[in-house]
């Protein structure tokens, strides 16, 4: 049953876990505290909430500075999504076939080259002081938007486009409330909002990935400062735990972490579906 | 047409958009991919890589070049090595991997358009899709260095890296959940078309007869699926230790090393026109087969 209080139960599931999120981020220290040898590898019930690492630093901050690197950048690049969407339906509403034509050839381009090679070009070539996640969850978002886009106009056409237009102004609708109301609220928003959190939660998940790759190689990661720790250290020291080390607890953050993106992304798209 | 055209152009444009990327951005290109602050011989680098010329030159000579298969010789990431045999030496793994994945997929999508697999089964794959690919990667990795230890890399086990790196190319990030629903979908709204059902009632199968109309949607999305993956694959190559062409393009953009990136994704852009080439010639190959009359079709009309 998609009734109103079930998309109203899952909308609060995604709310309490993006405030929660939200809240991590601005709790983070701008620098991991300095390591406690005396305190190596504890467990959450010795060091609680989360345990420590194998330098003695609270687990709690590498999930705090994880958050911090990856919750604005990660919702501004769905909010991006979001907006070009909406623009794309509205555009088929409003009956402006040449910029159809424009997002179909831009899907194509942008659809013909493996994304993450697109993301590493990106990377390569940003001036290192730009090297940070909001460029690259931009270029994600860029990537992802015609797709997206596309699937909007799509909607939209389906529910008549241009005719469904006239046909509410000769009820003796406004404009703004046609395309805001009956075509962007009552129409396009399960489309809108599920691509946005599908294109937040992508963006989280690549800069775990890319964090993590980084990490592999002993590198810097080219998505946040040296200086900071992302949610792929926790999912490198869990990797460590599953080779021998007593780091299972670091792992078990690590995957409760990704799950809870995971899980606000459904919980965004299933709060908006179509009734 | 038009994908033809487009595939045709694609080795072109990629470089070309790279090239007025760099030269759009602020600061002296060279400067770009090789900061003073932290990287010697600026200089130097500008003229090995044709960059003090300006962005014409640069192209020009690049394509050129690289059409001759040279593209120069790593600078970091195996320094002195020709860039051209890394490429060479890392195509297999690639391919393999990504051939390898495509068969869950192939095989899921024809069950599912079958009927085979349950439709009541579709959240299962997708709660199964949601796993990012690092994540089921970093899995089956440390499985596999704690079975084989140090020497995890070569022989069976690093064939079992392959094949493991394939099974979560395959799994992961929504692949299967895509290519079961996805062609499913896409069968179920054929069918429910009038034409069809007419078909069923003249004694045709529904297949011989909705498979030239839904083809083209397929092929698309076949496309779409292997670009998916020959994206993943570049996560799965660096977390299994798969030595191939993803690896290789990762650390060349870790490492700074453009003449590798350049190189590896225009390898990338290859093989996405190669895709797309295919996918062109096959709907041109479906349109003329719709368009020749079947053959109940003529008899019918005959009697």
């Amino acid at each position: 049953m998609r009734s109103r209080g079930t998309r109203g139960l899952w909308g609060v599931v995604a709310l309490l876990l993006l405030a929660g999120l939200m809240a991590l981020a601005a709790t983070a220290p701008e620098f991991l505290s300095t390591p406690d040898l005396d305190r190596i590898a504890l467990g959450p019930g010795d060091a609680p909430p989360f345990g420590t690492d194998d330098r003695g630093i609270s687990l709690l901050e590498y999930a705090a500075q994880g958050a911090s690197i990856v919750v604005a950048p990660a919702l501004f690049s769905g909010f991006v999504v979001m907006m070009l969407s909406t623009m794309a339906g509205l555009v088929r509403c409003a009956g402006l076939t040449w910029i159809d034509g424009a997002i179909q050839v831009a899907s194509e381009l942008v659809g013909s080259l493996p994304r993450l090679v697109v993301i590493l070009v990106v990377a390569l070539i940003l001036p290192s002081d730009y090297r940070t996640l909001l460029p690259i969850g931009l270029t994600w978002a860029l990537l992802a938007a015609p797709g997206a886009m596309d699937e909007a106009a799509a909607t939209a056409g389906r529910l008549g486009g241009e005719r469904f237009v006239e046909a509410l102004k000769a009820h003796g609708f406004s404009g703004v409330r046609i395309y805001l109301y009956h075509v962007v609220w009552l129409n396009l928003r399960s489309v809108i909002v599920r691509q946005g959190a599908e294109v937040t939660m992508h963006v989280v998940f690549l800069e775990i990935a890319l964090s993590y790759l980084a990490l592999r190689r002993n590198e810097p990661s080219f998505t946040h400062a040296d200086s900071e720790f992302s949610w792929a250290t926790l999912l490198y020291q869990g990797y460590t735990a599953l080779l021998g080390s007593d780091l299972m607890h670091a792992l078990w953050l690590g995957l409760g972490l990704v799950a809870a993106t995971a899980v606000m992304a459904q919980a965004v798209r299933l709060s908006a579906r179509a009734r | 047409m038009v994908r033809l055209l487009a595939a045709l152009a694609l080795p072109i444009v990629v470089p070309a958009i790279i090239t007025m990327v760099l030269w759009a951005l602020p600061g002296h290109p060279a400067e770009i991919i090789c900061p003073p602050g932290i990287c010697d011989g600026t200089q130097a680098l500008a003229e090995r890589w044709n960059l003090h010329l300006g962005p014409w030159h640069f192209f020009t000579t690049w394509i050129s070049n690289a059409v001759t298969g040279d593209f120069g010789n790593s600078w970091r990431v195996q320094q002195g090595f020709p860039v051209a045999d890394l490429i060479w030496e890392s195509l297999p793994a690639t391919s393999m991997l990504v051939g390898l994945a495509l068969v869950p997929l192939v095989v899921g999508a024809v069950l599912a358009a079958a009927g085979w697999i349950p439709k009541l089964l579709d959240p299962l794959w997708q709660a199964i899709g949601l796993v990012p690919a690092v994540i089921l990667a970093l899995f089956l990795a440390a499985q596999v260095e704690i079975t084989y230890g140090a020497l995890s890399f070569g022989g069976w086990p690093g064939q079992l890296r392959l094949l493991l790196g394939a099974l979560v190319l395959g799994v992961a990030d929504n692949a299967l959940s895509g290519a079961l629903v996805g062609t499913r979908s896409v069968f179920e709204a054929e069918l429910r078309q009038r034409y069809v059902q007419i078909a069923v009632l003249r004694g045709e199968s529904t297949l011989s007869n909705a498979l030239p109309n839904v083809l083209p949607a397929l092929i698309g999305q076949f496309r779409a699926r292997t670009l998916h993956l020959m994206s993943g694959a570049v996560v799965v190559e660096v977390v299994m230790g798969v030595p191939g062409l993803g690896e290789l393009l990762f650390d060349g953009t870790l490492m700074q090393d453009f003449g590798v990136v350049l190189a590896a994704t225009w390898a990338f852009s290859l093989m996405s026109a190669v895709l797309l080439g295919s996918q062109a010639l096959a709907e041109i190959a479906v349109a003329l087969w719709v368009r020749s009359s079947p053959s109940g079709v003529a008899e019918g009309a005959a009697a």
